[in-house]
């Protein structure tokens, strides 16, 4: 099965219906992606599929298939980081940094859809993105600072 | 603020996501294939109380949880409710589906919620179907409402699609062959208390109810 990811087309050999997200980290060791529940609970697999944010562990390779994957480390990298990334570097979101990648991919999505989000735009978007060390604060400053840098202000 | 570009892009995105994912699930001897209902159409008239006895079953359907739940008001918050935590609550994570019904001002549904045919096998995952995941039109809104006036509702056009009486018996129909909500509601896997009866007994009291005129309680 052919999967176009980050641009590049990647061939996995996995069964239809096996999560996304096994194939990323298994099979392509992208590993910026974490499983964190299995169960679209916590928002930690988040990537994107055509540009939508979605749950790596409930989408299959099967749903994936001829469209284009984005994961963390095709969102930007440390030479050119995705305005989101830029933002959470200089707010220092992250502790333990696991849900992290999760939270940024959709902290992209939200962004392409809404330029300028308030508080409450944020709370909703991002809700179904736990955070353990409970970082929700500086993800929202970070949020509105990467909607800053993209917007040129 | 979400200006109406940046929605119509959010839509197209989330409805792109539709169709795919489906293929693998439609292969010989995938038990996760359409299901095939009959119409059975009734012998001779059929009276005013064997219309009403069938709409207190499809009732019965429509108001449980898992068909209910997303059938809400305005305020475009899905509901909750399992063994686990009684009664219905809004669904967590702060969910909002917004006036698209979808989520794509915010957080869409599909996010969570894939497009599949496949089993719901795992407790406590969001549950998939064969369509994208989204609230009923506001318009379809029951959360909480009894039984006559759920019933006016649903033979209203103006409320119900559009559709007459045929309409919502292939609407049944329909919804088997691609595995899309009714018919998740009957058997929505993961532990979850299936909707009472069964699809084929819940199409015969449609079948009924409409060859019946429709009846409700209460006229």
């Amino acid at each position: 099965m052919k999967l176009t990811v980050n641009g590049e087309t990647r061939t996995v050999d996995a069964e239809p219906d096996t999560p996304l997200l096994w194939a990323l980290r298994d099979d392509l060791d992208l590993t910026g992606t974490k499983y964190g529940c299995g169960i679209a609970q916590c928002g930690a697999c988040t990537v994107h599929l055509d540009g939508q944010a979605v749950r790596s562990c409930q989408a299959t390779v099967a749903l994936a298939e001829g469209r284009e994957i984005t994961t963390i480390e095709g969102l930007g990298g440390a030479d050119a980081p995705h305005p989101v990334q830029a933002a959470w570097i200089e707010k220092q979101v992250a502790q333990c940094g696991y849900c992290q990648s999760g939270q940024m991919m959709q902290a992209a999505w939200l962004l392409e859809i809404n330029p300028d989000p308030s508080d409450a735009d944020i709370d909703r978007a991002m809700a179904g993105n736990l955070c353990r060390c409970g970082t929700y604060p500086l993800i929202r400053e970070a949020v509105k600072l990467a909607a800053a840098k993209m917007r040129g202000a | 603020m979400m200006t109406r570009s940046r929605l119509a892009f959010a839509i197209a995105a989330i409805l792109g996501l539709a169709g795919a994912g489906l293929a693998y699930a439609h292969g010989d001897g995938d038990p996760s294939a359409a299901i095939d209902l009959v119409v059975n159409s009734p012998e001779g008239e059929v009276g005013e109380d064997e219309g009403l006895a069938a709409w207190e079953n499809i009732y019965a359907v429509v108001s449980h949880p898992r068909c209910s739940n997303c059938h809400v008001d305005d305020s475009n918050t899905p509901m909750w409710s399992g063994p686990s935590y009684g009664e219905a609550r809004p669904h967590g994570m702060n969910i909002n589906a917004g006036a698209s019904r979808i989520g794509a001002e915010s957080l869409p549904c599909g996010t969570c919620h894939i497009q599949s045919t496949a089993p719901n096998d795992h407790p406590h995952a969001a549950p998939h179907a064969g369509l994208t995941w989204m609230l009923a039109p506001v318009e379809f809104a029951w959360f909480g409402k009894d039984s006559a006036d759920v019933c006016r509702q649903i033979r209203d056009p103006e409320r119900n699609g559009g559709r007459d009486g045929a309409g919502l018996v292939e609407h049944i129909v329909h919804d088997a062959q691609i595995k899309a909500f009714i018919t998740w509601g009957f058997n929505p896997g993961g532990g979850r208390e299936p909707a009472p009866g069964t699809m084929q007994a819940h199409l015969d009291d449609m079948v009924m109810w409409t060859a019946a005129g429709m009846p409700c309680p209460g006229e």
